[in-house]
């Protein structure tokens, strides 16, 4: 395993697959907490934490605890693979709690900021899609370096997205929007053109 | 072995290591909070409009247990509210009143002189750092970003001068952050009907005659009469609310402003309210 394939995966994934923009997961944060662009980078580093360790630890509970136990026990590698989505939400779920006690202790001013989103991140789609997509994927399936890297760049890329986002809603408030657009639809149109953009990346590494 | 009973294990024995690790985690990153904190964000109405000058309704909690805020400090809220969280923490309340936004300045747009054609931006902080889109520098802009600043429908342009419902407003003081010249002020409403000064400019009678056909000349008429309440600093005439009680003279003290200035900001008294509502009905029959 070379570092430039390493590098691919990253840059594939942050921008080429972004989640927000090309694979459309994880909109409700992204839609929910980009007012501010502190608010949504802390919201961003939150999700890239929780998503990391979430794919890391699944890869290490799908490979190294259900597939040897499946095929020592019951002779078929894959005939403990029905609870991956059980113990994916059970990993994501301890590791948001796990964020939110430390940034109740030593943030708490972004705890208080965060609200009800923070234990949203729970049920973001991104995350148990970043660790659904390591699942599926031969590529990651064989490598755990690959994989943290993809979980990694995943969330960086849902945090680029994010603040992009926010920095464009922040100008966004001096702008003459019309009456009838104004608040969820300015912002889904926005949304929707950063997503073209990102369609751009689709051409590289062909 | 079957799978169901591996399945069962290997669950069990994965969710005990978490159980394990968010126990460890529970301990080591213990936050010791003021139970007091939760129970008085419970009884606060949950707005979250900052309108208490704190970041929400939870820091606004903590700064009242922490005495860092009176009990009183929600605005929403009221009296109501404010005994309850003096009940939580068993504190003595002083009686309060709500805080509702009124205007320092009437001039509709037929009373504004020397308006120039103003083709930018239609935001009252753009025109106002313009500065040159109506002869008052004092004077309401019109252009509404108080209006925009309102979470409540509260606050409407009506001939080029904001009205605000007090029915609808819960003095969350948006519109008084929102105004770039700030005209808006937060008053305690000790009646339901409050007198208040409708200009906000400074400069002597003349200029203000030059520029706006209904502002504050500084003429102090109005002190004349009451001059406990009424104070005339910088050619204005201020109301001291500390003093205000209320009584019939103060009428009398109004009445005797020649440009009619001092008006009454509130809540439709019963009378006025019962004529709207058959002026409606009326409406909704044709």
């Amino acid at each position: 395993m070379d570092f430039t394939s390493l590098i691919a995966v990253f840059l594939g994934v942050v921008l080429v697959n972004n989640f927000v923009f090309a694979q459309f997961l994880g909109i409700c944060p992204f839609l929910g907490v980009s007012k501010n662009v502190s608010m949504a980078f802390g919201m961003g580093c939150a999700v890239t934490f929780v998503m990391t360790i979430s794919g890391v630890v699944t890869w290490v509970i799908v490979h190294l605890i259900l597939t040897p136990l499946g095929s020592r026990f019951l002779g078929n590698p894959e005939s403990l693979y029905f609870l991956k989505y059980v113990i994916f939400i059970m990993v994501i779920a301890s590791m948001v709690q796990l964020v939110e006690m430390y940034l109740k202790k030593f943030f708490p001013s972004l705890y208080t900021a965060f609200g009800v989103f923070l234990p949203l991140i729970t049920t973001n789609c991104a995350i148990l899609g970043a660790c659904l997509l390591i699942d599926m994927n031969e590529v990651y399936q064989s490598s755990l370096v690959k994989s943290a890297v993809f979980a990694f760049g995943g969330g960086v890329g849902f945090a680029m997205a994010i603040t992009i986002m926010a920095g464009i809603r922040e100008h966004m408030r001096f702008s003459d929007v019309p009456k009838a657009l104004r608040g969820a639809g300015i912002t889904l149109l926005t949304a929707c053109i950063l997503a073209l953009a990102f369609q751009g990346f689709a051409g590289i590494g062909k | 072995m079957s799978v169901v009973l591996t399945a069962a294990l290997v669950l069990f024995a994965i969710t005990l290591v978490f159980a394990a690790l968010l126990g460890v985690a529970k301990e080591k990153l213990r936050v010791h909070e003021d139970p007091r904190i939760g129970q008085v964000n419970e009884v606060l109405p949950a707005a979250n409009c900052g309108g208490c000058g704190f970041a929400g309704c939870a820091d606004f909690a903590q700064a009242v247990v922490e005495e860092r805020a009176p009990c009183d400090g929600c605005t929403v809220g009221g009296p109501d509210v404010a005994a309850a969280v003096a009940r939580v923490l068993g504190r003595e309340v002083v009686q309060t009143f709500p805080y509702r936004p009124v205007i320092h300045c009437r001039a509709h747009t037929g009373d504004k002189l020397g308006v120039v054609a103003y083709d930018g931006v239609h935001s009252c902080v753009e025109a106002n750092a313009v500065g040159v889109t109506q002869g008052c520098t004092y004077g309401c802009l019109g252009f509404g970003d108080c209006v925009r600043a309102c979470n409540y429908d509260a606050i409407h342009m009506v001939d080029g001068l904001p009205e605000i419902d007090y029915v609808k407003c819960t003095g969350c003081g948006a519109c008084v952050r929102a105004c770039p010249r700030n005209i808006i002020e937060s008053i305690p409403f000790k009646q339901e009907q409050m007198l208040v000064v409708a200009c906000s400019n400074k400069e002597p009678g003349k200029n203000v005659r030059q520029v706006c056909k209904v502002g504050c000349i500084g003429c102090k008429a109005c002190q004349r009469v009451l001059a406990q309440l009424f104070e005339v600093r910088d050619n204005l005439a201020y109301i001291n609310y500390d003093n205000y009680t209320g009584e019939e003279d103060l009428k009398a003290a109004a009445g005797k402003c020649p440009v009619k200035s001092i008006v009454y900001f509130g809540k439709p008294q019963p009378e006025y309210a019962a004529m709207l509502k058959e002026e409606d009905t009326a409406v909704t029959q044709v």
